[in-house]
């Protein structure tokens, strides 16, 4: 099936190494800003005990659950850290204007 | 209070993570070959193996049976007035140390999060606890059921004595002083030996699922945290305060058991390495293997005196490489479908 852009949210609306949860299609995504203002997205839910990970820290390329401190490369989907031990789905991001969007 | 720098006891990752500075290592006892100064150093040291703590656990158990007893006369039949008055006692003893505990370092802050592991405090609504609230979850699971538990075994063991079941040892002879001081000396080791083998068994994923999972939802745990189980798991784990009549002892081996059992959760669950002292200068408080379990679930299921984990291959001793070394040990479990998890 073709990828559709949708549009995910302001560029405004993520601060840059923070992220935010938005539902797209029924689908809950996170939208990561890094420090340089590129965008990037995963499923929002931690893969180990599907915690949003919106309420989790992230430093440099890192999300980090605020469950169980479970750590993931947000720019890949790696799963960098126990307990996690499986990746996130990542989905392409690009940025048209002060908008973003997300291939889905 | 005390200088509050805790680089000097370990440090903290870019996201706040902290933890001591040395990696987790086993008592000196236990090391091929034997180091005789310094198995001496960390009997008598601080902190060492008696002090703060054993020291501490088992002069109280002394004090209880002194002072915080019923009479053994009194307690050779089964009746209300000795057992509730050991209820009580058990009640004030539980209340009054996790509470000194919880009130300092997670009600009054006293110390901010100076060598906290997690930097976050437990606060607010959080749906994995009874009426979504750690600390209300915990004091529920400890005082309905750990408290009556722990007070059962004790109140079997003192009946045990006072009916002769059990031969009490003269602690006014000599030689059962020395006895008796060597049971004492023995209890960490043998009850360490207890828990895990208890605590293997409650990770088995049936009863895992239906059982630890309750204790296990303290990935942040606090003083309360401790003994915040499940009433099977309250069984199984406070059955070794039986341990103390199984040859010829005293009723003091038998407290000593229950502090260490009762209390030292409390203190090993604080969530904090060290304890800034009013006044000045820090004790050592955590339990970092303990923690550690409570954040990864599959490792350290003993803690620091016997080598256990190091034997059956569980042991995490804090660093990036047993990191790299559990997530591969997951992974590998994934993929044979063993995926035992906690929650």
């Amino acid at each position: 099936m073709p990828e559709t852009w949708i549009r995910a949210c302001a560029v405004a609306d993520v601060d840059p190494e923070d992220l935010i949860e938005v539902t797209l299609q029924g689908q809950k995504i996170a939208v990561y800003c890094d420090k340089a203002g590129n965008f990037f997205a995963t499923e929002a839910s931690c893969t180990h005990e599907k915690v949003s990970l919106c309420g989790g820290l992230v430093v440099g390329d890192i999300i980090e659950c605020p469950k169980h401190n479970g750590r993931f490369n947000y720019k890949t989907g790696e799963a960098l850290r126990a307990p996690v031990i499986h990746d996130l789905k990542t989905y392409a991001t690009k940025r048209d204007g002060d908008e973003v969007f997300i291939a889905l | 209070m005390a200088d509050l720098d805790e680089s000097r006891f370990g440090k903290r990752d870019a996201f706040g993570a902290y933890q001591p500075k040395d990696p987790i290592t086993y008592a000196p006892i236990t090391e091929w070959p034997p180091n005789p100064g310094k198995v001496w150093r960390w009997f008598i040291g601080w902190p060492g193996f008696l002090l703060p703590w054993y020291l501490f656990y088992s002069c109280l158990a002394v004090a209880i049976w002194v002072w915080l007893t019923p009479p053994e006369a009194e307690m050779a039949d089964i009746a209300p007035g000795w057992i509730l008055t050991i209820l009580g006692r058990n009640y004030l003893l539980v209340a009054v140390w996790n509470g000194l505990w919880s009130s300092r370092l997670y009600l009054q802050k006293a110390q901010g999060t100076f060598t906290k592991y997690n930097p976050r405090f437990p606060e607010g609504k959080n749906d994995s606890f009874l009426w979504n609230n750690q600390l209300l979850d915990n004091l529920t699971f400890v005082l309905c059921s750990g408290v009556p538990i722990l007070t059962g075994y004790e109140v079997l063991g003192q009946w045990f004595y006072a009916n002769g079941m059990v031969p009490m040892v003269d602690i006014t002879s000599t030689w059962g002083l020395v006895w008796v001081g060597f049971l004492l000396l023995s209890v960490p080791f043998w009850t360490e030996v207890h828990f895990y083998v208890v605590h293997r068994l409650i990770h088995w994923p049936p009863i895992y699922r239906a059982v630890h999972h309750l204790h296990h939802r303290n990935i942040n745990p606090t003083p309360w945290s401790g003994i915040s189980m499940h009433p099977i798991e309250h069984l199984l784990y406070f059955s070794v305060i039986l341990g103390g009549c199984l040859i010829p002892a005293h009723p003091i081996v038998l407290l000593a058991i229950l502090m260490r059992s009762s209390l030292g959760p409390g203190q090993g669950h604080a969530g904090f390495e060290q304890l800034a002292i009013p006044g000045g200068g820090t004790a050592a408080v955590g339990d970092f293997p303990h923690y550690l379990h409570h954040k990864y679930f599959e490792v350290n299921y003993a803690n620091e005196l016997l080598p256990l984990d190091r034997l059956f291959g569980s042991f995490h001793d804090g660093s990036e490489a047993a990191d790299a070394l559990l997530q591969a040990r997951m992974k590998r479990k994934a993929k044979r479908g063993q995926t035992g998890k906690a929650t």
